[in-house]
């Protein structure tokens, strides 16, 4: 009888694990961990590189690739922040899209220099392009871009690589340790349309 | 060790295995049909069916964007009741809600309705097969990635005779290996 459980039940721990995953781990918070707010995350964010922060906003977009990056913003799009799967994180699901999210997360610098543009380049011109490869935006449509708008985006960086007399660029993204959905605030400020 | 003997194991391992992968392997086969359509770009979407209906809205007369235009565009839809949130952008907005959104191009009116309907447990099955999990999962698909190889290799020698590796296993065999050598010199 235990010969022929055995098998089933390692079937069963199969199927369980797969759809048990925990996606919402408790944060652990902590006091003098700081909170950054979207609108001021790129000013803010070089100086917490690979330090804890908190960080709330609402989902705008999920990657379709694996969900292995989210983007947040805060009742505009004007700042986007890209946060992405820690390893504690198994995805962020489609269905977080236009959800209030509360991370908490590590600030990850991203240095974009000229080899970095040359690798991500060869990357787009291979038959099968890698995901992981090349800068995210969050726009709409940025998962769908064809190469020439890759290739655009990339001559761009280019050029502000050229003009900021440096020899790297730095975009800041959160990897995120925990999260939680929390209720949405009242963002009903009346914007005008332009 | 005699052949009968070698040939008893072959296929006590081969069935052992066989019943003990089945599972994840039905789970593999069935994402990857998903995944391999999503990459063809068959899907929009590999976790979530997505429909597409582009409808005109009205814009704001005063041009202010609120809530109350916001639900006053899924009121047109039906789904007013399900409101999660908006985000305005340059020259856009867009509205949330339950299992979907809206995008309004606020230059023209022009809108389009993004309803999502979940693949349940073909989204779970792809988290498996994406390798979301990661790090003890990693190994644990390795064990079954070799799994499967002694699977295939220990199948070559389940029968015996004119069925067997010897006869017609030996043609089909070598299609099967011919075929994928033949697509990757066509387009590696």
């Amino acid at each position: 009888m235990t010969k022929h459980l055995i098998p089933f039940l390692f079937i069963v721990l199969i199927f369980t694990f797969s759809c048990n995953v925990n996606n919402n781990n408790t944060a652990n918070e902590t006091a003098d961990t700081a909170l950054l707010l979207v609108a001021t995350f790129d000013t803010a964010a070089p100086y917490y590189v690979e330090k804890p922060v908190w960080i709330e906003g609402t989902v705008t977009h999920t990657c379709k690739h694996g969900g292995k990056r989210m983007f947040i913003a805060d009742g505009n799009d004007s700042i986007m922040v890209e946060i992405t799967t820690g390893p504690d994180i198994v995805k962020f699901d489609d269905g977080l899209a236009g959800s209030r999210v509360h991370i908490l997360g590590t600030v990850k610098e991203e240095r974009i220099d000229d080899k970095y543009l040359n690798e991500w380049e060869a990357e787009i011109l291979k038959p099968e392009e890698s995901h992981e490869t090349g800068l995210h935006s969050g726009a709409k449509g940025h998962e769908d871009q064809p190469n020439d708008s890759k290739l655009e985006q990339i001559k761009s960086l280019r050029e502000q690589l050229k003009s900021s007399g440096k020899d790297h660029l730095s975009f800041f993204s959160v990897e995120a340790i925990s999260f939680q959905e929390i209720p949405p605030v009242n963002t009903d400020i009346n914007v005008k349309n332009k | 060790m005699k052949l009968k003997t070698l040939r008893r194991w072959n296929n006590a391992v081969h069935r052992d295995i066989g019943y003990l992968a089945i599972g994840l392997t039905i789970i593999y086969a069935l994402s990857g049909i998903i995944l391999n359509h999503f990459k063809s770009g068959d899907f929009v979407h590999p976790d979530y069916g997505k429909k597409y209906e582009n409808f005109q809205v009205s814009l704001p007369s005063d041009g202010i964007i609120n809530k109350a235009y916001a639900l006053n565009i899924l009121n047109q839809v039906g789904e007013e009741d399900h409101f999660k949130s908006y985000v305005t952008g340059n020259g856009y907005l867009q509205i949330f809600f339950e299992k979907g959104s809206v995008y309004v191009d606020l230059s023209n009116g022009n809108a389009q309705l993004e309803k999502k309907s979940p693949r349940y447990l073909l989204k779970e099955f792809n988290l498996l097969h994406y390798n979301n999990i990661k790090s003890w999962f990693t190994w644990f698909s390795d064990v079954y990635a070799v799994a499967l190889i002694l699977l295939a290799i220990t199948g070559l020698f389940i029968l015996r005779g004119k069925n067997g590796i010897l006869g017609r296993g030996a043609w089909l065999t070598a299609a099967g290996i011919i075929i994928p050598a033949i697509i990757l010199l066509i387009y590696a």
